[in-house]
């Protein structure tokens, strides 16, 4: 793992209305980094991304992806970057070959580079059989596959998986573990991580834990687990966001 | 420039599998003159062997155009509402590109649909222009789609949800219809409804028709009324001004959060 930054967030700031849903984060992550970022529904997590990719304006402070400035840059940074959100962004009516070949177009990828690139994925992520499925039938375990493949099909530098298991049952859960662990062992690129589930930021070299805006906790599982003197990160996560007023550490 | 054709390639795709869609457009059109063509032909005198259903042909064809150009930006609502959208406005291309995509991909469908029922109702009303009229039928049929794709752009981007752009685009489509001259010339209207007309994209693409196809009758109250120059300017305006609109509300977008956080 290198030194180089992947993700440098000084001041963030976002307001919408009234309702600050973003406070002062200042946060680092490094190049090939396995970055895990908590927060209970609502803590401002999806704020955070979407700001990071660009799809939203930050009200105060600044934020660079991949060594590009998010507002001013946004175009570079959308090059850099994969993005995998919470609900999929398939065209439920186009097959999964057409999504992929949709996708790739959009990200500029030449049809000689793209069809071995696509093939690959889809024989990575067990979906070469299904290629000529329209997306609508498809479970919503491979869809997220598909939503993956998606987001890796440019070869991002940086990897954005908005809770990628949300709404899954737990076997279609683990087994987009396997495919995402697998991908991570392949490509040396940053992945963070945002969720709700404690449990699957047991394997992040980082986690930081988000609250009503504010960032509560930061460090790596072992050591936020060390200082607040609980066995899990679930419990470091409850007694973090239980308690509104405690102070970042870094 | 490969996003733009990835985008315009898939607005085909859709547009063909959805085979309702695709017979209802080539059908309107005959409905129209079936319907609305017997009974104006009973109140419509033409002193210039011009029968009604002829009059009525550049009229049908703007209104497939219509039709054809807005339902395209329809999928701006549809994309937004699937989450595909985000996966566009994610892509490393400007916003610009995106709305150019899409409005490019009104322009292939409104175009396509125009050139399938001109095939049919052409012949069958018995005008038949020259390679020339033909030539300056299609330009006006591609630039009144790009000029009304645009516009239907502008407005599906503000739009959030499908049971509102219905009712925004019944609001619009009928006044726009009505006031284009694609039924009656307009040339005659008082004069605050002849100000919507020149306001109304629709016209211009009529108009510009009918110089193509009714070219005979030039000069006499069913042919052209406004200069071609002029027809092709407005048309391009409104292209350049409804992709300048549209773009930044295109971007305006985020979703759930936004919307969950105001009610909070």
């Amino acid at each position: 793992m290198s030194e180089r930054k992947s993700i440098e967030v000084s001041s963030l700031g976002k307001d919408f209305g009234a309702v600050r849903a973003l406070d002062a984060l200042d946060l680092t992550v490094r190049a090939g980094e396995f970055f895990g970022f908590l927060g209970p529904n609502g803590a401002g997590k999806t704020t955070t991304v979407q700001i990071l990719a660009t799809l939203l304006r930050p009200s105060r402070g600044a934020a660079r992806v991949a060594g590009h400035d998010v507002v001013s840059d946004s175009v570079a940074v959308r090059r850099a970057i994969g993005i995998v959100f919470q609900e999929t962004t398939l065209d439920r009516d186009l097959t999964v070959l057409e999504n992929l070949r949709f996708a790739s177009r959009l990200w500029n990828i030449p049809g000689r580079i793209a069809r071995p690139r696509i093939e690959h994925l889809l024989h990575h992520f067990n979906l070469y059989e299904r290629r000529n499925f329209p997306v609508r039938t498809l479970s919503g375990g491979m869809r997220r596959a598909v939503d993956i493949a998606r987001g890796l099909l440019h070869q991002p530098q940086v990897l954005f998986l908005d809770e990628p298991t949300a709404g899954l049952d737990p076997r279609a859960r683990r087994s987009l573990w396997e495919l995402i662990q697998g991908v991570r062992r392949e490509a040396d690129m940053t992945i963070f991580l945002t969720t709700h589930y404690v449990e699957e930021a047991e394997p992040c070299d980082r986690v930081a834990v988000l609250d009503h805006g504010r960032l509560v906790a930061l460090g790596t599982p072992r050591e936020l687990k060390d200082t607040a003197r609980v066995a899990t990160l679930e419990a470091v996560f409850l007694a973090r966001t239980g308690h509104t007023l405690a102070l970042a550490e870094a | 420039m490969r996003a733009v054709y990835g985008i315009v390639v898939r607005e085909l795709m859709r547009f063909v599998r959805q085979r309702g869609r695709f017979l209802s457009s080539i059908g309107r059109p005959f409905v129209w003159l079936i319907f609305a063509g017997a009974g104006f032909a009973t109140v419509f005198t033409s002193a210039q062997g011009l029968d009604y259903r002829q009059y009525m042909a550049p009229g049908l064809l703007g209104m497939v155009v219509m039709f054809g150009a807005l339902l395209a930006s329809l999928s701006t609502v549809t994309d937004r509402d699937a989450g595909v959208l985000r996966m566009v406005l994610v892509a490393p291309i400007h916003h610009g590109t995106v709305a150019l995509g899409k409005a490019l991909g009104a322009t292939v469908l409104g175009t396509l649909q125009a050139i399938i029922v001109a095939t049919i109702l052409l012949p069958l009303v018995r005008l038949h222009p020259g390679l020339r009229a033909l030539g300056l039928a299609l330009c006006a049929v591609m630039l009144s789609s790009l000029a009304i794709g645009a516009l239907g752009l502008m407005l599906a981007a503000t739009i959030r949800s499908i049971e509102n752009f219905a009712g925004v685009m019944n609001f619009v489509i009928f006044p726009m219809l009505f006031l284009s001259g694609a039924l009656y010339p307009v040339r005659n209207l008082g004069p605050a409804l002849r100000l919507v007309t020149y306001v109304n994209p629709v016209t211009y693409g009529v108009d510009l028709l009918k110089h193509a196809l009714l070219a005979p009758w030039a000069g006499t109250p069913f042919g052209g009324e406004l200069p071609v120059g002029l027809d092709c300017a407005a048309l391009g305006v409104w292209s350049v001004l409804g992709l300048l609109i549209a773009t930044p509300l295109l971007a305006r977008e985020s979703g759930v959060t936004r919307v969950a956080l105001k009610r909070a």
